[in-house]
């Protein structure tokens, strides 16, 4: 029987999905990538501090998250040097205006298309672009900055830094709700019902009516488990079997092994595949709306969008929290001592699109090795179809089914996969 | 203006002389004038103080110096050919302009007051150290000496020569002075060299 | 402008921040509706990549836009991208390289021997598309600045003159230095040789590695983001418009016996040397205190 094969893109690049159809259902499904940049070779004999410049280049949309795992990494290799509650605060702040310009583009620009939605551009371009220089106005330019380092942040914000946050973030939370739901952004936190989202205005309604006029709530259902690494404010590490939730995990546990097929890496838990991602933190956080999308339809590309898209609320709140927070009197950078000559280190962070792991191995002061795990390996790539998180998705399902829907109902990083 | 840029100078070369036989602090403007038979009047036209005089002489040292050092760097001779050039030139003013050598060792280095005003840090031989300076980056750029501080490498290099015509103008070394280039150049090359 | 041009983006190895950094322009909405786009990556299209490249024989653009390294075996679904890469060229007006990697090279030509900006390796250039070369802008930057993608695409739409160097950069914007309209120029200009991360003074070009005295760009002259930029903040420039980015050792800056090794563009060591050594005979108090210190 003949394969399918199916380019799909506008995911940050591109990646090639191929299946048979037997009796009008989808088997064998397997994703494929075009390329591999090398990262982890160009950055092997260099010196510590130089992958800090470069591994933001692995992705021009999420790019402030691997400084951040980078610099984790770096600084967990030295034996994590003191920070100051300010550079602390700012590097979360910068990360999470990441994830939240992550969330708009994802939303209009990738999802709303497949549903036929005619929102304007703006609702893309305005809060990414606000995001975006919020984050420049504290580490100097976005994307494709390295402003934070072992010790702290190279920046010393002051009262004019302050109120551009300040007053951007207001616009942000206009941004929300003008664009995803009208209605107090902080409500959407405490929401219970998603009957009460849909009877609201905005986008987020619109394509949560559409998805289920059509049929198409309960699509793209796969294993039901999560997985999150990083921890922070909003954010709780673990590990969640349908509704079971289990504390602290260990990166020593993660596998990585090549699929020759798909020209990346897969990456497995302690011998199981994982989803990460905006609905694995909010099922591991317990956030009441998206576990109720969950007892409702599953692990579905429906619980998928409402928890990216729901997730900008909190990201927003957490901002709001952040920048209130900032002491400006404090320093930015705490010189944390000379680099040690060997050591291992690992840095952890949240992502847009989910867990991204970072682990450095340091040998005569330069680098040894480096690997980077990204969130769109865990959920795209399997060593094992019959475990793996996308093939879980799109095994079985009907041919007539929104294929591409369901693939992107997981914000796929190409660029990431294929460091 | 040359006109004038040139008698500043011969009577920076003629004070320089009177310095070296009488000591700076006992050469008084009149007698500065007297002995390039210019009055005191006359040479206050040039001058306005002694510190002035002093000042401009040492310019006129370094520059001296510089221009010499500077032939050197534009050649396409080894650091190590280079070293034993930049010896010979120190020590053969030495041997030819003790004044200048005297005048750089006792009164520069030793009564910066003088200098206080005007010949701030380094600014005043600046020609020359930029040379030097010059000589040691190509060095290291060219992998023949070892990369280090500038004032490390400075010190040694120039701290040697002064002890060496210090000596000489003691009359405490036993040899020609030119006789030690050989000699003192392979020991800065081994002590600088990479 | 009496038709729309139309602009094609075309990626190769790259990591898509060129693309992201275009949404970033302030006047982005009215510029999409001046062009249109026969493909980007990110933004409304007349066509899917898909379709392109099924029938890209029997397709056009005005401007071609490419953004990635080139790379030799690089093909998607059996199209080899040097093959497409060629078609469009030929019957383009104008060919723009968008960022360093597709102009020199960049990051990711270090992953693998076939790898190259489309006219040049580093600063070598090549002849694979030299017939195209006339016809090429090369806009390096990692990324580069969305104003400058955007002015120079409607300066090419409009037909005025614009003036480039050697490596066909517009010299609007690459004929100046990322140094210039630095926050810090005062702490280079008087060789205050101290700095210390985390805080707004002091200059990065004699410890930290900052390239900006001689990396061509206008980060400091065209804000990024309308806001600032790196060496605003205190993070050195890591030269990411030059051919040689990146180079080794991107936070410390190279010295020979305490002389920098690289010195401003075009500025001879003697002249530097002269210069720094003036400037160094004075301590002026000002650049010895914090600029927020309160004051009796």
């Amino acid at each position: 029987m003949s394969r399918t094969l199916r380019l799909i893109e506008k995911v940050e690049g591109e990646v090639s999905l191929s299946y048979r159809v037997e009796n009008g259902r989808l088997r064998a499904v397997s994703t494929s990538f075009f390329s591999s940049r090398g990262i982890e070779k160009i950055l092997r004999n260099r010196e510590a501090m130089d992958a800090l410049v470069i591994n933001p280049r692995v992705c021009g949309i999420c790019g402030h998250a691997h400084l951040m795992a980078t610099v984790r990494a770096l600084e967990s290799a030295m034996g994590n040097p003191k920070l100051t509650a300010k550079a602390e605060a700012l590097r979360e702040l910068t990360l999470t205006l990441e994830m939240i310009q992550n969330h708009f583009k994802w939303f209009f620009l990738t999802i709303a298309p497949l549903l036929g939605m005619k929102s304007p551009i703006q609702a893309a371009i305005e809060p990414s672009r606000t995001a975006a220089s919020m984050i420049a106005v504290v580490a100097g330019q976005y994307p494709h900055n390295s402003y934070a380092i072992p010790g702290g942040v190279v920046c010393e914000p002051t009262i004019r830094e302050k109120s551009i946050l300040l007053y951007s973030l207001e616009k942000l939370i206009g941004y929300f709700t003008r664009y995803i739901v009208d209605t107090d952004f902080r409500s959407i936190e405490e929401c219970e019902k998603i009957e009460n989202i849909l009877r609201m205005d905005g986008y987020l309604p619109q394509a949560m009516r559409l998805i289920m006029e059509r049929g198409w709530e309960r699509l793209g259902r796969s294993r039901d488990r999560f997985i999150v690494f990083g921890e922070n404010g909003i954010f709780r590490q673990g590990k969640s079997m349908a509704t079971r939730y289990y504390p602290s995990l260990r990166p020593d546990y993660i596998e990585e092994s090549f699929v020759p097929e798909s020209g990346a890496n897969s990456v497995r838990y302690r011998g199981r595949h994982y989803e990460t991602g905006p609905l694995a933190r909010a099922m591991v956080a317990k956030r009441p709306l998206i576990r109720e999308a969950h007892r409702r339809y599953g692990d579905s590309l429906l619980s998928r969008i409402m928890a990216r898209v729901c997730e900008i609320a909190s990201l927003l709140h957490y901002c709001r929290e952040l920048i209130a927070g900032i002491d400006l009197s404090q320093e930015s950078y705490i010189e944390p001592g000379e680099f040690p000559q060997s050591g291992v280190g690992w840095g952890v962070v949240e992502a847009a699109r989910g867990s991204l792991i970072h682990r450095v191995e340091i040998e005569e002061g330069l680098i040894a090795d480096y690997s980077i795990i990204t969130p769109t390996q865990w959920n795209l790539v399997a060593s094992d179809a019959e475990e793996g998180i996308l093939h879980g998705a799109l095994e079985g399902e009907s041919a007539d089914a929104p294929i591409e829907l369901i693939f992107k109902s997981f914000d796929v990083c190409s660029v990431c996969t294929t460091h | 203006m040359e006109e004038k840029r040139d008698r500043k100078i011969q009577i920076v070369v003629g004070a320089l002389k009177l310095f070296a036989e009488k000591g700076y602090y006992r050469s008084t403007i009149p007698d500065i004038a007297g002995s390039l038979g210019m009055s005191s009047g006359n040479l206050y036209n040039y001058f306005h103080s002694k510190e002035e005089l002093a000042q401009e002489a040492i310019r006129y040292i370094s520059s001296y110096l510089a221009i010499r050092i500077r032939e050197v760097n534009e050649s396409k001779k080894s650091s190590r050919e280079k070293i034993e050039d930049i010896v010979r030139i120190y020590f053969e003013t030495a041997r030819d302009e003790p004044q200048m050598i005297d005048f750089f060792l006792r009164v520069y280095l030793s009564n910066r007051e003088v200098f206080s005003d005007g010949c701030e840090g380094m600014v005043c031989v600046n020609e020359f150290i930029t040379e030097i300076m010059i000589f040691f980056e190509e060095g290291v750029a060219n992998e023949e000496l070892r990369n280090q501080d500038f004032f490390t490498a400075f010190g040694l290099f120039m701290g040697y020569l002064g002890g060496m015509v210090f000596l000489y103008g003691e009359r405490m070394l036993p040899k020609a002075l030119e006789s030690y280039i050989e000699d003192i150049s392979e020991n800065i090359y081994r002590a600088l060299g990479v | 402008m009496a038709e729309k041009k139309l602009l094609l983006w075309l990626s190769q190895l790259a990591c898509n921040a060129n693309a992201h950094s275009l949404l970033n322009h302030p006047s982005l909405e009215e510029f999409q509706k001046s062009f249109d786009w026969l493909y980007h990556p990110l933004l409304p299209s007349l066509s899917s990549l898909d379709e392109i490249l099924d029938n890209y024989e029997e397709m056009e653009c005005d401007i071609l836009l490419i953004d990635g390294a080139l790379c030799a075996g690089l093909s998607k679904k059996g199209v080899r991208m040097r093959d497409m890469l060629e078609h469009f060229a030929k019957s383009c007006s104008h060919i723009l390289t968008v960022g360093t990697c597709a102009t020199y090279g960049g990051i990711f030509s270090a992953g693998g021997e076939d790898r190259s900006g489309l006219h040049f390796d580093g600063e070598k250039r090549l002849d694979g598309f030299s017939d195209f070369f006339e016809k090429s802008i090369s806009l390096p930057g990692c990324p580069v600045h969305p104003e400058i993608v955007v002015s120079v695409i409607t300066a090419l739409a409009q037909g005025g003159s614009l003036p480039l160097d050697s490596y066909r950069r517009p010299k609007e914007y690459y004929g100046y230095t990322v140094h210039d309209g630095c926050s810090r120029n005062e702490y280079f200009e008087y060789k205050i040789d101290r700095h210390d991360f985390g805080h707004l003074e002091g200059c990065m070009f004699y410890e930290h590695g900052c390239r900006g005295t001689y990396s061509a760009g206008s980060c400091n002259m065209i804000l990024w983001n309308g806001v600032s930029s790196k060496t605003r903040v205190g993070e050195p420039c890591h030269g990411c418009t030059e051919a040689d980015f990146p180079t080794r050792g991107l936070w410390r800056t190279e010295k020979h016996m305490g002389i920098p090794a690289r010195l401003p563009l075009g500025v001879s060591k003697r002249a530097y040397l002269s210069l720094a050594g003036v400037a160094k005979a004075f301590r002026i108090d000002r650049f010895h205190r914090r600029i927020l210190e309160d004051e009796e």
